[in-house]
């Protein structure tokens, strides 16, 4: 079994949905999220676009995160998920030094390191990951990419528009986008300038928990 | 840039290593540095070693402590440092790090006591295999960098040799400071440590100018990084560091040998200990400047 997940940006609008299940189911603190939506507006009035993209953990089957941890704190489940285990990590932050999907954070009560595990404990009782039952759209899609029935891997059948994030890092990411594009997932090719803009204030921690 | 502008985000981290793990590779530089210079001084003038027997290990196990001391301030968890011993995972350069250098200790320990002792046969006993330890204390941060995949701006071989030239440049000016606070006339060897100071600094400084020119071809990340660092928000650190690393020492250390003015070293050396802390931090905060998602 390889547990991953896609989305369908097309169904996607941004109503952050999954983004506050994934807040109440997993108890993650302020400053600190598992999974977040990022609004990029594209072109100059009439002709401006915008893309609305979940950020997750992409369960690397290359994880970087893995390899770089000094004590095993984050493992993988035998169901593809990279696990994390509080109580064994040492907070050297090495794997957020790693991560390059900038999905892994220091829970500035814990002082571990945590991320989104796809709801590890969820899937364990058969239940699907929060973010998913939340979904209005039904635009994130969970599933067996080993099982050619599950709805996962008859969308990545079906549709030639899969793409994955910094795939050159060669990291082999189980998160995939359809219907995506560079200006959605390459963080670069987006200026992110600092400062209230839209909504919020876009910016930078200068420091991150526990220090 | 494709006119676009990222409109609604949370706030991301920005710095996630700091002045702590800058300080760690500083430090380490000059204690892995003292052992390496010294100990090819101590086997090539074996009837002048007694300065470096002497320093080696007093230099080493100072900083070495500074390097371990800062190494579990930065950890979230610094009581938990122990399970980095007990549940080492060893695909990784950090734990690989924690025992090399833990052996490192050792060695210098032993080092000290011998030099207490008088016991000049137990450091001849330990020497080689003290070389080794003390190389790959000096390069195991570049296997960490190497394994930071999401700052592409450090390549794994390339700071291996920068790891190696700051520990050979940070002992010989560590080495020439001592000699001048202590008014040691011993002439020959420290022309010999300034021509190692002077070409370890020379391809220290040709690295970090080759990468400059060369990173920003690898990939966007890169590029980015190194526009920050060569002209963005870090260029006063980074060349101000270059600046007291390379330029301002290769001058002086290059004037006090030729003229013989060996008070110039002095100050030559303290520039460079200074510019390389510079350098070694503006390296690091680089590519945690930019977003990764």
């Amino acid at each position: 079994m390889r547990l991953g997940f896609l989305v369908d940006l097309s169904r996607c609008m941004g109503c952050m949905a999954c983004a506050v299940s994934c807040k109440a189911e997993n108890d993650v603190p302020l400053n600190s999220w598992r999974l977040r939506v990022k609004y990029i507006d594209q072109g100059e009035f009439p002709y401006v676009k915008r893309h609305f993209v979940p950020l997750r953990c992409n369960h690397c089957e290359n994880a970087p995160c893995e390899r770089i941890c000094p004590v095993s704190a984050l493992h993988y489940l035998p169901n593809g998920i990279v696990n994390v285990d509080h109580n064994r990590c040492i907070g050297c932050a090495s794997c957020m030094m790693a991560c390059p999907y900038n999905a892994i954070y220091i829970d500035p009560i814990t002082n571990s390191a945590d991320k989104c595990t796809y709801c590890a404990h969820r899937i364990e009782v058969g239940m699907m990951p929060a973010c998913v039952v939340a979904c209005p759209t039904h635009a994130n899609i969970f599933g067996d990419l080993d099982d050619p029935e599950s709805e996962i891997s008859k969308y990545l059948k079906e549709h030639r528009d899969v793409m994955v994030r910094k795939p050159e890092l060669n990291t082999k990411p189980k998160h995939f986008y359809v219907r995506g594009s560079t200006v959605a997932l390459d963080p670069l090719a987006s200026e992110r300038p600092e400062g209230y803009t839209l909504f919020t204030e876009v910016k930078f921690l200068d420091h991150i928990g526990g220090h | 840039m494709l006119g676009a502008e990222v409109t609604f985000d949370v706030a991301l981290p920005k710095v996630v290593w700091g002045w702590l793990v800058s300080t760690n590779m500083w430090a380490k530089s000059i204690a892995t540095g003292s052992f390496l210079v010294g100990l090819y001084f101590i086997k090539k003038y074996p009837e002048k070693d007694a300065f470096f027997r002497k320093w080696l290990p007093i230099l080493g196990l100072i900083f070495i402590a500074i390097t371990l001391l800062v190494t579990v301030l930065d950890l979230h968890h610094m009581f938990r440092f122990w399970k980095i011993f007990v549940f080492a995972h060893f695909t990784s350069a950090v734990t690989l790090g924690a025992w090399v250098v833990s052996a490192f200790v050792i060695v210098l320990l032993l080092s000290f006591w011998s030099w207490v002792t008088g016991n000049r046969k137990l450091f001849d006993k330990i020497a080689i295999p003290g070389f080794i330890i003390a190389f790959f204390s000096t390069i195991y941060t570049a296997g960490i960098m190497g394994q930071s995949t999401a700052r592409e701006l450090w390549v794994f071989p390339v700071e291996l040799f920068q790891m190696l030239l700051s520990a050979v440049l940070a002992g010989s000016a560590a080495y020439l400071l001592l000699m001048q606070i202590f008014n040691v006339q011993m002439e020959d060897v420290k022309r010999e440590l300034s021509f190692i100071f002077i070409g370890s600094a020379f391809l220290s400084a040709a690295g970090y100018i080759g990468e400059l020119l060369f990173a920003r071809m690898h990939s966007e990340f890169s590029h980015r990084a190194v526009e920050i660092l060569a002209f963005g928000e870090l260029a006063p650190m980074f060349w101000l560091g270059m600046f007291l690393t390379f330029i301002i020492p290769i001058v002086l250390v290059g004037v006090a040998t030729e003229k013989k003015k060996y008070e110039y070293l002095t100050l030559g050396s303290i520039s460079a200990l200074i510019g390389l802390w510079l350098i070694k931090h503006s390296w690091l905060l680089a590519p945690q400047m930019l977003p990764l998602s």
